[in-house]
């Protein structure tokens, strides 16, 4: 299983990546992945790479990926060559109308890339105070409600439990359940 | 069998350090090798060593103190980024000579790519020239490994050893066995003797040959002891193709080829590219047609190797001289030495083409909303537009945003550069205002002797000091100037920045509120015309921590009135914050709510007083 998530700068993309790892560990499988650190980091393009499974390189190859996981839809659109054919993306959508374009359709539709939208910004700024910091699990729970990435919501819920600091578990929680329920709709 | 965990490759090697018995930790920080330290601290607290883990105010003092550690009988290490090790550089070259005592670990981060760094070069490299022993890990797993056989070296030869984890290896995220602390009880001893401690020419003389032979033994190691690094994954049946990898390349190497389906292809893996064990690599050679070498980012596996009449690598044009070893980059290369067509799906044409047409483009890094630098270069900017701006390293060289930003060349570099251009224009009789910016880690790290320089030879520049009491870029260390320490119950103190200006000589200093954009114009304006009239740098200290430290302020939520913006961008152009934004249909900015941290102080930026704040502060 071969993950890549994407996002500026600043959005907490790390913690998703953390997540899947602690699901993996504790099924007893092997992971590895890749992160950005440093000037990056400050507002600009970030990626991690992650794979769980028999690996020896961190990095996911362009056209293997089977899920991609975006915070921004620019970022999105700038990483679907990372999905292999068939594969699926969560894309955190601020601007629907750039999914309309003819090419980014014929793309999508020539490799079978099945994208699943989720208006984070607003049901953030509905539910959470407009606290956006909670894109990271709003998205792994709308990952679980599509059926993609091969992890389940209680899963998710568990390792969320074992790494968010404790005054911030609840309200983790309600959001996965957010992105679930967006999902499921 | 040890507790598994799922570590970055960062700390995988701080849990090695720790493991290994190190009882004496420096660094300074820098991308990708800040989280080692830090890490260093976090296994000691939590395995109770009495190991001393300290941040040094740069990288040559972190690897003086960890060398004399090692003198006085230590297992000690130094760790640092790859330019680090520039202004390591000549303490690295000369302790290489030295018969050392306790085991002495170099750590040395290097950025292909790059990503987070001024240069992309190769680390091994430096390990040559300095005739020192080389890890290179490709995995996190390995790189905690590959410490312990670091220190084991080192004091077996007496000879600092350098661990080269590259980017990709630092911050991977894989899963690591944890072990037990290395039972290691010795006491502090430094012997005193002139001959191994001092370097003076004479003992050069002797030490040199030494070093010579030191490698001829280490070589032998690497070539028969080291198995575990160097070893062949063979092809089944005869390969069409031998490839030699080190470091990352090889883990690259090795999933690319899973992918891609080929059992005719042999892998020789190098895990101690210098001394490269030459005898291994020959054999390999004379078992193939021809042989790829992968590594990052300098030839340096591909220069040692003897005859090179089989190989294609970087010095014949097959392996890109620049930039990282992506596994794209790799399969190409790979497919091109096999002979086999590239093919390309048309597909990719219909993506690139929806990018063109969407105007997506990578995304630049940027100060974070609310930063303080933001509010300084506007200032500076606003005060003397025609100045020069010399720049420093570190998360303020993204000034280039709002062009305040002119030349940067490495840490402490703005000061010196302001003497270097007012000299420039001296000579001729002119004068131009020039205004430096340097962070306060970077000012500790190397701008006291470009300072303590300026004031002696009297020289006229502006010298801002952007104090946000953090090394921020690398993710929030601190440093002298802060003196908080890494451990647990480990006492500091804080240096005071403004004393060490003043102890430099200078004459003209104050310290502002680094939000205060409009007294702080006047104020540059104020500085410049001092150091004009004296002939000499006059100091303004910009303070206001690190949005990062998330220290409480404020919150002024703001408004653009969209009927006073008239679309100039003056905003976009010079302010350059992720919260305001410009609507290129609507011609007007606006404040993006998802970014805008409320710090208020773009009210103060609008000419036209179109940015307002919505209790009705008005600029």
């Amino acid at each position: 299983m071969q993950y890549v998530i994407v996002g500026i700068g600043g959005q907490g993309i790390l913690f998703s990546s953390r997540v899947l790892g602690h699901i993996a560990l504790s099924r007893g499988e092997r992971v590895i992945g890749s992160e950005v650190h440093g000037m990056a980091q400050r507002g600009g393009s970030v990626i991690s790479h992650f794979k769980i499974g028999k690996y020896s390189s961190p990095l996911v190859k362009a056209k293997e990926a089977d899920v991609l996981l975006a915070f921004d839809q620019n970022e999105a659109i700038r990483n679907l060559h990372f999905l292999k054919r068939g594969g699926k993306a969560i894309i955190n959508v601020h601007a629907p109308e750039a999914f309309e374009n003819e090419s980014l359709k014929q793309f999508l539709k020539g490799r079978d890339i099945e994208l699943y939208p989720i208006k984070g910004y607003e049901i953030l700024k509905e539910h959470m105070n407009g606290r956006f910091l909670f894109l990271n699990v709003l998205i792994l729970g709308a990952m679980c409600g599509a059926g993609i990435g091969n992890v389940t919501i209680d899963e998710v819920k568990k390792a969320i439990e074992d790494l968010a600091p404790p005054k911030h578990i609840e309200a983790n929680l309600k959001v996965v359940d957010l992105g679930y329920g967006a999902m499921a709709k | 069998m040890g507790k598994k965990m799922i570590l970055l490759g960062n700390e995988a090697i701080a849990r090695g350090i720790v493991e290994a018995g190190c009882e004496v930790a420096c660094a300074y920080p820098g991308t990708p090798s800040s989280e080692i330290l830090p890490a260093v601290a976090k296994w000691a607290d939590e395995l109770e060593t009495k190991t001393v883990v300290e941040w040094g105010a740069n990288e040559k003092v972190a690897f003086e103190m960890a060398a004399a550690a090692s003198f006085a009988g230590k297992r000690t290490c130094a760790v640092m980024k790859q330019v680090g090790l520039n202004v390591a550089a000549d303490p690295f070259m000369s302790v290489a000579h030295f018969q050392l005592k306790g085991g002495f670990l170099l750590v040395v981060a290097d950025d292909p790519g790059p990503h987070s760094s001024q240069t992309e070069q190769d680390s091994r490299f430096f390990a040559m020239f300095a005739k020192v022993p080389c890890f290179d890990p490709s995995t996190a797993a390995e790189a905690k490994e590959m410490v312990f056989d670091a220190y084991d070296l080192s004091e077996r030869h007496g000879i600092v050893t350098m661990l080269r984890p590259s980017v990709r290896v630092d911050h991977c995220r894989q899963d690591v066995e944890l072990l037990d602390v290395l039972p290691i009880e010795r006491p502090a001893s430094f012997e005193k003797d002139v001959k191994r401690w001092v370097c003076l020419p004479a003992h050069v003389k002797i030490n040199h040959p030494l070093l010579n032979k030191k490698n001829d033994a280490i070589r032998e190691e690497f070539e028969k002891d080291f198995s575990k690094y160097n070893y062949e994954v063979p092809a089944e049946g005869k390969a069409s193709l031998g490839i030699i990898a080190g470091g990352i390349s090889f883990a690259v190497v090795m999933d690319l080829l899973t992918s891609m389906g080929r059992k005719d292809v042999s892998v020789l893996k190098i895990g101690t590219p210098y001394p490269l064990p030459t005898k291994l690599v020959g054999d390999f050679i004379a078992k193939h047609d021809k042989v790829l070498v992968l590594e990052e980012t300098y030839p340096v596996i591909e220069t040692q190797i003897i005859d090179r009449s089989k190989v294609l690598g970087r010095l014949n044009g097959w392996v890109p001289r620049a930039g990282e070893l992506l596994p794209e980059v790799v399969e190409e290369v790979i497919l091109k030495a096999l002979g086999e067509e590239v093919v390309s799906s048309s597909e990719e044409e219909y993506l690139k083409k929806a990018l063109e047409e969407l105007k997506i483009a990578p995304r630049k890094p940027m100060l974070c909303p609310g930063c303080p630098h933001r509010a300084s270069f506007f200032s500076i900017k606003q005060a003397l537009p025609n100045a020069i701006y010399p720049s420093d390293i570190g998360c303020y060289t993204l000034g280039v945003n709002q062009k305040t930003v002119d030349a940067v060349i490495d840490m402490g570099a703005s000061i010196t550069q302001s003497s270097g251009f007012y000299l420039a224009h001296k000579v001729d009789g002119a004068e131009r205002p020039i205004v430096a910016t340097i962070g306060d880690s970077t000012f500790f790290h190397m701008g006291l002797p470009g300072l303590a320089s300026a004031v002696y030879n009297k020289h006229a520049f502006v010298l801002a000091i952007l104090d946000n009491s953090i090394t921020a870029m690398t993710g929030g260390q601190s440093h002298p100037g802060v003196g908080e320490k890494l451990r647990k119950e480990d006492e500091g103190r804080r240096v005071d920045l403004e004393g060490a200006v003043r102890g430099c000589g200078v004459k003209w200093i104050k310290t502002v509120e680094a939000y205060d954009v409009r007294e702080n114009k006047d104020l540059v304006k104020e500085a410049w015309e001092y150091a004009k009239a004296n002939k000499e740098p006059a100091v303004l200290i910009f303070k206001h921590p690190c949005m990062l430290l998330r220290v409480e302020q404020d919150k002024i939520p703001v408004k653009v009135d969209q009927d006073k913006c008239i679309g100039c961008k003056f905003c976009i152009d010079f302010f350059n914050c992720p919260g305001l934004v410009f609507d290129e249909e609507k011609k007007k900015a606006y404040i993006d709510e998802r970014f805008c941290v409320q710090c208020g102080v773009c009210i103060n930026v609008c000419p036209h007083g179109a940015i307002l704040g919505s209790n009705g502060e008005e600029a």
